[in-house]
Order: structure tokens, then sequence, then C-alpha cells
């Protein structure tokens, strides 16, 4: 039973940022569009911007939310019988965060999260052999440390665990070629995040977060199939979680009104190759489809972000949110693992002060991926290099939350 | 709240002790084997189309291909039982219609090999993938192959080889002939009597070992036709050959015979050859290593100080009619007696490692010793009109390709298809 209700726990979800990295992890985020960085207001500050622990009231902090993430199929529009249509997924992500009360200038925090995850599962032939699943499962405990310099500054500095489980499975005997992997991994990894905010004024906040680069090195065991023979090898895949760096500026207008404008810089050019390594030989036919190291060349991206919160009276808060999201994936190395593309992010929420100690609510996010044409030629994939469209994909995400203070 | 943080804590490290191994892969399950390759015709045709393999063309018939690893207990010279394994192929997919018919069965004794991983178990159950004449006997032409690996290779890497020594050979092949029958009997994989024997190059002097092994102990078995190809089988007119020339062309052909031999007759290797090779032999043989490997560790040079043999070993061969090795040569040949099975000595006419005239001496031989002996030579180039000379390693493929011709020919006049 622990596994069930922890397996749930780990997002698996893919697209809701360029990559596989997921921003919105809270309520709050969530109705944002994750430009939540400079101005945090709930016990999701503790992973968003730690820094700002500090100018919290001094409560105890304590929140929970669950995402349901509905990801619609990708179609990839060829000709038949090359064309296919990914499964549609639907997956629910929790996510807790706490914030102490303060001692003295420090303060504490933690958060366990989904920084990242991504699942493709394809059941069309083509597309089953390279991505007939394509799953990368994370789960991130993320304590943090705030240190108040003064009532204008304040630095922050956590350490992040990160379990991951990876599962990648293809299957070629539908298109006619008679190999097939089951590959599962796992791996506890660890990384760090820095956070400083500076308040020039009580009621501009400019921020700046970073959370380091995390290689999840996936080891476990593939089962490789030629024909109707499979054999088992030890296996080892590294993926990277990119770091990222925020910058983040918040305004607030007779404390009712805020508007926040968030830069995001992801590393993903960390991701330079898939390589799959295994304890020793692989059948020699399958060496081509499933040892040689894959190309995977991603850029650095950029995505803006803009958020507005506004208090309606008393009790009820609404958030708006939009952010232009770039693709790291170009068109040499896109695969059907992770069919991705340049994405417009609309958003929007509300949060219930329903009693002094006790909020709740809801938001839901649309992430509108733009089809992408590939260009014929271009694609190392055998498929995709004789073009080909991606259509439809992207993310509806709806999220309630529940915040106590204390 | 404190609680609530252990919990939430805890809960997380108790997740972190791992997601669980994945299961072992799903593979057929048979009596007596192991399923080690599996594939269907079409896969196969596709890359014999690819690799341009000669008479295989999109309008070709190719069958599937199934290969078990059987292990089975043979005895070696001295006569210990040792724990062997060989391969059996069978034709699946469109050829499985031949099973209410029962299929034909040819014993293919593989050449000569120094690397464990190119024996036919051993290289199927690493790559899943057939190789060789199996493919050309199974998915060409819908017989099941036997192929057993040999004391020294697969299951017994730990037991010197007995190259080119006819009663070790003939042993594996016999006994993997009867442990495959007893395994098609236990999944319903359907015989028809028909056993043909062939193997070329050291397979060839394997599979004529076994049809004399065969014949001359009265064994159960009935061999419809034989055709070993490119054999040593006058192993005393191959050594005569091979030690009166000054130079080796391939020396790890040559110092495998004297090792086999040396450790057949418990002779010290430092009485055969010079150091530094006697003392090499061991590790150079035991399985590690392939002929391109084992070859620049030994001298091209045959004799003298600092040849490959010792001196006094190589004189007292020509000299000395009692010396053990001349004696061994001469009690390994497998010429020199008369089959009452047709044989057909296959064979290139270019062959510079095992002289075209092996064959033709090894017919004038048997029909001298029996005049109605049913025994010809098949020259591979004639019978295929290629009006070349082709040599001992191009001529293995194509010589399979022409012994695969004669035995469906064969079976095609009498089990009808």
């Amino acid at each position: 039973m622990k596994k069930i209700i922890t397996l749930s726990m780990m997002a698996s979800v893919c697209l809701m940022a360029g990559g596989y990295k997921i921003p919105e992890q809270s309520l709050n985020s969530m109705a944002l569009g994750a430009a939540y960085v400079a101005h945090t207001t709930e016990a999701d500050t503790a992973y968003f911007n730690p820094a700002n622990m500090s100018f919290l009231e001094e409560s105890q902090y304590v929140e929970g939310g669950v995402t349901l993430a509905h990801l619609p199929s990708n179609v990839y529009s060829l000709v038949d019988p090359y064309s296919g249509e990914s499964k549609t997924e639907n997956i629910l992500i929790p996510d807790f965060h706490y914030v102490s009360a303060p001692m003295g200038d420090v303060r504490w925090g933690v958060s366990l999260i989904a920084p990242a995850g991504l699942t493709k599962r394809w059941d069309t032939s083509y597309q089953k052999l390279y991505a007939e699943e394509f799953t990368l499962k994370n789960l991130e405990l993320n304590p943090s440390l705030a240190y108040r310099v003064n009532d204008q500054f304040s630095v922050a500095a956590g350490v992040r665990m990160v379990y991951s489980e990876g599962i990648v499975n293809s299957d070629g005997n539908d298109a006619g070629i008679p190999v097939k992997r089951e590959m599962k991994g796992d791996t506890v990894e660890f990384g760090y995040n820095l956070a400083m905010t500076y308040k020039p004024t009580s009621d501009i906040n400019l921020a700046v977060t970073y959370r380091s680069k995390i290689d999840l090195n996936e080891e476990g065991q593939a089962n490789l199939y030629f024909g109707g023979v499979g054999q088992q090898y030890d296996a080892e895949v590294s993926v990277p979680l990119p770091a990222a760096l925020n910058i983040a500026v918040s305004k607030t207008w007779q404390d009712r009104f805020t508007l926040e404008f968030d830069y995001e810089k992801t590393y993903w050019s960390s991701y330079q190759n898939l390589d799959f390594n295994y304890d020793r030989p692989i059948q020699a036919p399958l060496q081509p489809i499933f040892d040689f190291p894959l190309a995977r060349d991603w850029k650095d991206t950029d995505t803006f972000r803009i958020g507005a919160t506004a208090k309606m009276d008393n009790r009820l808060t609404a958030m708006f949110g939009f952010a232009i999201d770039e693709t790291p994936v170009p068109d040499e190395t896109i695969g059907f693992e992770l069919p991705d593309s340049d994405a417009k992010i609309f958003s929007m929420g509300f949060r219930y002060q329903q009693t002094k100690q006790l909020s709740w609510g809801a938001a839901m996010l649309y992430d509108s991926k733009e089809s992408r044409t590939l260009t014929p030629g271009v694609a190392e994939n055998d498929v995709l290099a004789n073009g080909g469209t991606f259509d439809e994909g992207g993310a509806f995400l709806t999220t309630i939350g529940i915040a106590y203070e204390f | 709240m404190k609680k609530i943080m252990a919990g939430m804590i805890m809960g997380s490290l108790l997740f972190f002790a791992g997601c669980g191994d994945l299961h072992q892969p799903v593979n057929e399950q048979v009596d007596g084997g192991e399923v080690v390759v599996d594939l269907d015709g079409n896969t196969i045709k596709q890359s014999l189309l690819a690799a341009s393999f000669p008479g295989v063309d999109e309008n070709t018939t190719v069958c599937g291909y199934k290969a078990f690893k059987i292990p089975y207990i043979t005895t070696d010279e001295e006569g210990n039982e040792v724990a062997v394994s060989g391969l059996m192929a069978i034709p699946t997919g469109i050829c499985e219609a031949f099973n209410t018919i029962g299929f034909s069965v040819v014993s293919d004794d593989h050449g000569t090999i120094f690397k464990n991983a190119e024996a036919p178990v051993v290289d199927a159950e690493t790559n899943n993938a057939p190789s060789g004449a199996a493919i050309i006997m199974t998915s060409l032409s819908a017989f099941v192959t036997l192929e057993p690996d040999y004391i020294g290779f697969g299951d017994s890497n730990d037991h010197y080889h007995p190259f080119v020594l006819k009663k070790s050979l003939a042993n594996a092949t016999v006994d993997f002939i009867v442990a495959a029958r007893e395994f098609a009997l236990k999944n319903n994989i359907r015989l028809n009597g028909q056993l043909y024997l062939t193997g070329y190059s050291e397979g060839g002097f394997a599979a004529m070992a076994t049809l004399q092994k065969i014949e001359m102990e009265h064994l159960d078995i009935n061999v419809t036709l034989a055709a070993p190809m490119a054999g040593p089988y006058d192993m005393n007119t191959s050594a005569f050959g091979v030690l009166s020339q000054p130079t080796l062309v391939v020396p790890s052909f040559v110092a495998d015979i004297g090792y086999a031999y040396a450790k057949a007759s418990h002779q010290p290797l430092d009485s055969v050859f010079n150091e530094p090779y006697g003392s090499k032999l061991d590790s150079l043989f035991d399985g590690s290593l392939d002929r391109t490997e084992i070859d620049p560790q030994l001298t091209t040079k045959t004799t003298g100080d600092d040849g490959l043999f010792r001196q006094d070993f190589h004189d007292n061969f020509f000299i000395d009619p009692n010396q053990w090795f001349r004696q061994a040569v001469v009690e390994n040949s497998v010429h020199a007696w008369a089959p009452q099975t047709r044989v057909r000595l296959i064979h290139c006419r270019g062959d510079e490692v095992i002289p075209y005239t092996m064959s033709l001496w090894t017919r004038g031989t048997m029909k001298t010793i029996k005049p109605t002996a049913d025994v010809e030579v098949v020259p591979v180039e004639d019978f295929l009109g290629i009006p070349y000379d082709v040599g001992h390693a191009d001529c293995g493929p194509i010589a399979y390709g022409v012994a695969a011709q004669i035995f469906a020919a064969e079976r095609n006049a009498t089990i009808g298809y």
C-alpha cells in the first residue's frame, strides 16, 4: 500500500514546461503560471523562494494540494503506417509544503514536490518502436534554511534530495522489427538550491533563485528481446534535471493587487545525449537500436512569466498567469518520447480564506503547445527524418489546495 | 505538526529503498532445453536480402528459425563423462506445416574455432540470432539442424578441445543426435527418421568420424546420406604435409593439433613444443581468444631452436613409425574404411588449406577397400558452375549450399517435400 500511495505522489507528467521540468508545485504557483518567485505568501514559499520565508508572518505554515494533470494525446501525422497518436494521460500529483516559525533571524521549511516528470506512451506501430512507454518520475524532498539579513534582505539555501524512477519500453514487433526493450531503473541524487530576496520598498520584491543541475543516473535492469527470446542486463541511463535560474520582480499596489514578472533560464544544454549502458555487450542485432548513444543536443531555454494577484475582499483572492515557454528540443534530435514544442501557458485560480488560519482554493492551467512541422531530412530518428507534423498534446491542469497557519 | 513532518520524511525515505527489480524476460519454456533464438521468416529474409545472400530474393521461401540449447552428456578421449551442449534449430512459420510429415535432420559439425564465443550455442545465447550454416539448412531448406559445440566449447569450455581427435568428436555428435531426438519427442517436434551428416573443415572430419562410429559400432542410427566437406580425413598425410614444410601458414591450427594430441596421449607439452610456446598453449587455447589473436603469439617457423615444434619431436615423427604422434595421427584418420552409407565428399578445387586431393585420396582409399562403396567427390566449383577456384575460407558458405541442395533433393525424392 505504501508503494501505491508514494508512486502516485511522483510526477510522471509531461510538458507542463519545455522539456520535462514541472515548475508549478502548489495552488498559488498553478494559478499564477509559476510567476511566483518574488511574491510568495504561503507555505509553498519553502520551495519557490525560501528567502521569502524570512518575511512571512511569525506563524507556522503548512499547505497541501493535489493536481489532476490531463494530458491530451499527441498526434503525429505523416502517411500510414507511420502516423500515430499517443495515449491520453490522467495523473494525480500531490504536493506538500511547510514553513517553521522563525527562530531569531533563521527560519526553515521543507517541501515534498515533483520537480520534473515525463510520461509518453504510444500504442501505434512505428511510435512504439521508440517509446511504447517513456516515463521519468521524480519526487523531491527539499529542506531549506533562510537567514534574515535585515528587514530588506534575506538569503536562503536548501538541499535537494531527489528520488527518480525511469521506465523505458520499446516494441518494434508491430512495425515488423522483432525487437523489444523493457527497462526500469531508479536512483537517489542530491543537489542544492539558493535564493535571495531584496525588498527596496515595502511593496517591491526583487528575487533571484537558483536550482542546481542533478544528473539522474537511473540504474536498474533491462530486458532486451530479439525475436521471441530476451535477456536481462543490468542497465543504466543518465538524464539531467537541469539547473534553473529565476529572476523575478513583483510590485504590490495598496496591499491588494500584485503583479509579478519572472524570467527563467533553464540550462537544458546539459542534456547532450541519451546513452543506455549495459553490464555486458548486448545482442549484436540490437546494438544499433538500443545501445548506440542518441544525440540530444538540447538548447538552453528562456521562459517569461507574468502573474497577477488580486485580493477581491478580505476572504477571496484571485490569481491569473501567463507564460511564454520555449522548447529545448531541436528538430534534429526530436523523438517520440518527448515531441515537445513551444508553448503558451494560461492560468487562473482563487484562494478563499475560510478562517484566520484556514484557506483553500483551486486553480487551472492550460499549456497550449504549438504544432510542430518537421522538415524532411532533418531529424535523426528514422521515422521523423521523413518529416511530418506533431499536433495537439499540451496539458490541462487542475489543482486544489488547502493551507493552514498556526 | 512534528508528527506530520516525521511521517512525511519517513515515508519518503522508505520509498527511496527502491522500486524493485524488473521481472525476468518471458521466454518460451521447453522440456530438456532452452529457447535461445526465435525469429520469424520475414525477419531472416530481410537480413539475407540486406546482405545480398546468394540465391535469396523477394520470392524465396524463408522459414522462421527457432533454436534450442540442449545440454547433454558425452565422453572424452579418456572415457570420462563430460557435460556438453548443442544447438538444435527447427524451421517455423510457414515451414511448420512440415511438422505433420516430420522433419529431416541435418547433423552439422562446425569448423575450426578457438574462441568459446564462436561456439554455436554460445553465439546463439549471446546474440539470440541465427548464424552460419544453420540458416542455410533450417531457414532456406527446412531441415532440423543439429550443431554440437563439441567438448571444449559451450558448457564444457573448461575442458581442452580434442581438435581433430575422432573419438571425442564422434562421441559429441552421436550423443547429441540421441539427445536431440529425445528432446524432439518431449517437445512435439516430429522427425521423419532421415538423418544427414555434414560439416566443414574440422566439421567435415567430425562428420566422417561420426559416420564411421555409427557404422563400425552398429549404433541404432540410420544415416540417409553423408556429405563431409573439406575435412582432413587422413591425418597422417596431413601431418606429413604440414611438418615437412619449413613454415606454417596458420600456426594456430597446427599448434592446436599438437596441443590436443599431446593432451589426449598424456604427453608433456614441453616434449612437443619449444619455449616460449609450449607454456603458453593452455592459455592460448582456453577459449578466450580467436585465431587472429592466437597466431601473432606463435611463430610461423615449423621447427629448429626458435621454431614451434622441438627439433627432436619433429625429426622423430619422420623417422620413427612408433612415435606416439605418428601412431596417433594414423589412429585418428577417418579415410581408410568402407562406408555402407552413401558419401558425397564436397570440396573446393581451390582449397589451399585442406587440399582438394584429400577428398580424392579419401574416395580412392574407400573404393579400394570396397569397390562398391557409394563414395563420390563433389567439386563445389563444378556443381555451381563457378568458373574459378575457390579457397578454403570462401568455400565454406557455398559448400553448405551444395550440401543443402543434395540433401533436399534426396528428401524430395523420398519424403516428398
